[in-house]
């Protein structure tokens, strides 16, 4: 017996079900309120067990190594000569990095109405507001003498002493305080409308909560069209603000004259890393609200993850277009000092680090996320979106002490080893989960308007002997 | 002249709850004297309503130049007052301010933007209104006020419509 064989062009074209697709598998709004409802409310013992170890590490890890810190003096850190900026402000890049996550997924994808951020734009906000509340820890932390944080701040003091607004050091200030208040505005106003449904589905202090949260809204025409109107002008205006956050970010480095930082390519070069960690860091938050949390296999699908790995893909390779012309320009140029600073990088002692990234950032990025199989199996996607972001905070590592370390004063060179720091940076990792843990049951993590509303935009249309998915212009 | 009742009608779908807002103005209902209650936002012209105006964008402008203002002051006024010798760079630099004038700027933008939304919609606002708790459930409410003389022709045609729920109202605090 012969297998039966037909020409590839005559073969049956292997069509999806279009309700796979969120967009395509519409169900009556109760019924997704209600699996939202059901989603926030339900707390097992485990959840609280979590909570309880995270909330201890938090205090131990972060708070009480940071105290101890302040008691003893800084000394306790590994900063020293030559490296005064050590993994404190790695970890500062680190988290604002993260913080782009939501500002890319939920505005520019708004701005260019790509549908499948519909169900994704909440969990990637709050990753924002949360991943600013630990980097904005990190300042304080690498002050040393917090207690006079507030002589950063513009005010006819008795030493006549005024912020220098042409310090760099001001404009992370401002910059951070301008994109922490616009992105928990962005984060509040698309809540609004799902508070006030949690509101009319909740009874005792959540009631009380939400209703309060709710300032009183009810869905009338005038309140949709004005909030319509301040998130369309919030997805805007908030783009060049996180250009400008981590393009001043970058500034801190590329305005001194260190080698390794003195780079004009380091606003965009730092853009793309932030967004690519962000994004990847989405995927990872995506699978394990997907895996923990009640009805959330139905919001959250593999044509999601599909998604978010193109985008995680192609800022892969933005990513390593900016590292390989830093690493050109340098190996090119023939600057003594860069030379030393990469050849710390490539052969010294930070090479095993560098090696890593590579293969982190580089490597298992290209060498899966070009498969579709891949970017819809939500496990793995989790897996690689760790290694990204292992990957990415080295980055940042190699960028702060190791590059410091090598400066023009070969006298002063010295490997810097994180003491103190280590602790305090898983700290604040516990911090940022344990808010976003915490938010899971506070706050319907899933936009349930944007939802019904992308799935009424949404129909099958004829076209031919075929029907193909249509969507409508309903924004 | 008679006193005017407040009636709210709950439609399963938009297409019945738009022909009832036509039914509505052929009984002499004026446009302003009826509102859209739903769970998602659907347009003006989905509607068949008349335009919404909004001062929101107006507001933003009014952040944006205040941010600007106040950038310009800190930028140049600060200076002028406590000046701080930096090496090779004068008093009033043009290119660092123009980077603290963009993020006040743009913070003066989107903090009026957002603080213009909660007072236009007079926020927080926990007192009576008229509401229905399904509306969050997917229904649309479409409320309106009417002489007593045309209530009955109203509940009549708005049942006939297919209003699940039609009543005279009252507000209740939210």
């Amino acid at each position: 017996m012969t297998a039966e064989t037909i020409p590839l062009s005559q073969a049956p074209a292997k069509e999806e079900d279009p309700r796979d697709h969120l967009l395509f598998d519409p169900r009556p709004r109760e019924e997704m309120n209600n699996m939202v409802m059901e989603a926030m409310t339900s707390t097992s013992k485990s959840f609280w067990i979590v909570v309880g170890i995270l909330a201890v590490l938090v205090a131990v890890l972060l708070f009480g190594a940071w105290g101890y810190m302040i008691y003893k003096g800084m000394g306790v850190a590994g900063i020293r000569r030559p490296t005064y900026w050590g993994m404190f402000i790695a970890n500062f890049v680190f988290w604002i990095g993260i913080s782009h996550s939501g500002t890319f997924v939920s505005a520019i994808l708004r701005v260019f109405k790509a549908e499948f951020r519909r169900p994704l734009t909440r969990s990637a906000e709050l990753m924002t507001a949360f991943g600013l509340a630990a980097a904005g820890l990190y300042p304080l932390i690498h002050l040393g003498r917090v207690w006079v944080a507030y002589w950063m701040i513009p005010y006819p003091n008795a030493r006549l002493l005024w912020p220098n607004f042409r310090s760099p050091l001001t404009w992370d200030l401002i910059a951070i305080t301008t994109y922490l208040l616009s992105s928990l505005m962005y984060v509040y106003l698309p809540l609004i409308p799902d508070v006030a449904m949690t509101r009319d589905h909740t009874r005792g202090w959540r009631y009380k909560l939400y209703r309060l949260m709710a300032l009183g809204w009810r869905g009338t025409e005038t309140e949709w069209h004005r909030l319509r109107t301040a998130i369309q002008i919030f997805a805007f205006a908030i783009i060049p603000v996180m250009f400008s956050v981590h393009t001043i970010v970058s500034w801190d480095f590329a305005v001194t004259k260190t080698p390794g930082w003195h780079s004009t390519i380091f606003g965009p070069f730092f853009i793309a890393g932030a967004i690519y960690s962000g994004v990847a860091a989405v995927t990872m938050i995506l699978f394990l609200l997907r895996s923990t949390m009640v009805h959330m296999k139905y919001f959250i699908r593999e044509e999601h993850f599909d998604a978010l790995g193109k985008l995680v893909l192609v800022f892969s390779f933005a990513w390593s277009y900016f590292y390989f012309t830093e690493y050109l320009l340098a190996w090119y140029g023939g600057d003594l000092s860069d030379q030393y600073v990469w050849y710390a990088l490539t052969r010294g002692p930070y090479a095993w680090l560098w090696y890593t990234m590579l293969t982190f950032n580089i490597v298992i990025p290209w060498l899966t996320l070009w498969n579709r199989k891949v970017r819809r199996t939500p496990w793995l996607m989790f897996a690689i979106g760790l290694v990204i972001n292992l990957g990415m905070y080295i980055e940042r590592y190699l960028i702060v002490p190791a590059m410091i370390s090598r400066n023009r004063f070969p006298f002063t060179w010295d490997d810097y080893y994180p003491r103190i720091e280590l602790v305090i940076s898983v700290g604040s990792l516990c911090l940022f989960m344990l808010l976003y843990v915490l938010a899971t049951r506070l706050i319907p993590l899933i936009p349930v308007w944007e939802v019904q509303e992308g799935q009424m935009a949404h129909t099958m249309r004829r076209i031919g002997k075929t029907e193909v998915p249509s969507v409508s212009e309903v924004e | 002249m008679p006193e005017e009742t407040v009636h709210l009608a709950l439609f399963k779908d938009i297409d019945p709850a738009t022909k009832a807002i036509d039914k509505l103005r052929e009984l002499g209902v004026r446009d302003k004297d009826m509102t859209i209650i739903s769970s998602v936002p659907y347009s003006d012209k989905m509607l068949g309503r008349p335009m919404t105006w909004t001062l929101v964008p107006k507001l933003a402008i009014i952040g944006f130049v205040l941010g600007l203002v106040i950038s310009l002051l800190l930028n140049f006024g600060t200076p002028l007052l406590y000046p701080i010798r930096v090496g090779n760079m004068p008093y009033l630099p043009i290119p660092t301010t123009l980077v603290l004038t963009f993020e006040i700027s743009m913070l003066g933008l989107l903090v009026f933007t957002f603080l213009g939304v909660i007072w236009e919609s007079a926020y927080p606002s926990f007192g009576p209104k008229i509401y229905h708790d399904d509306i969050t459930n997917g229904r649309i409410a479409v409320v309106f006020n009417c002489p007593p003389e045309i209530h009955a022709q109203a509940h009549e045609a708005l049942v006939a419509l297919g209003a699940e729920w039609m009543h005279r109202t009252e507000a209740t605090p939210l």
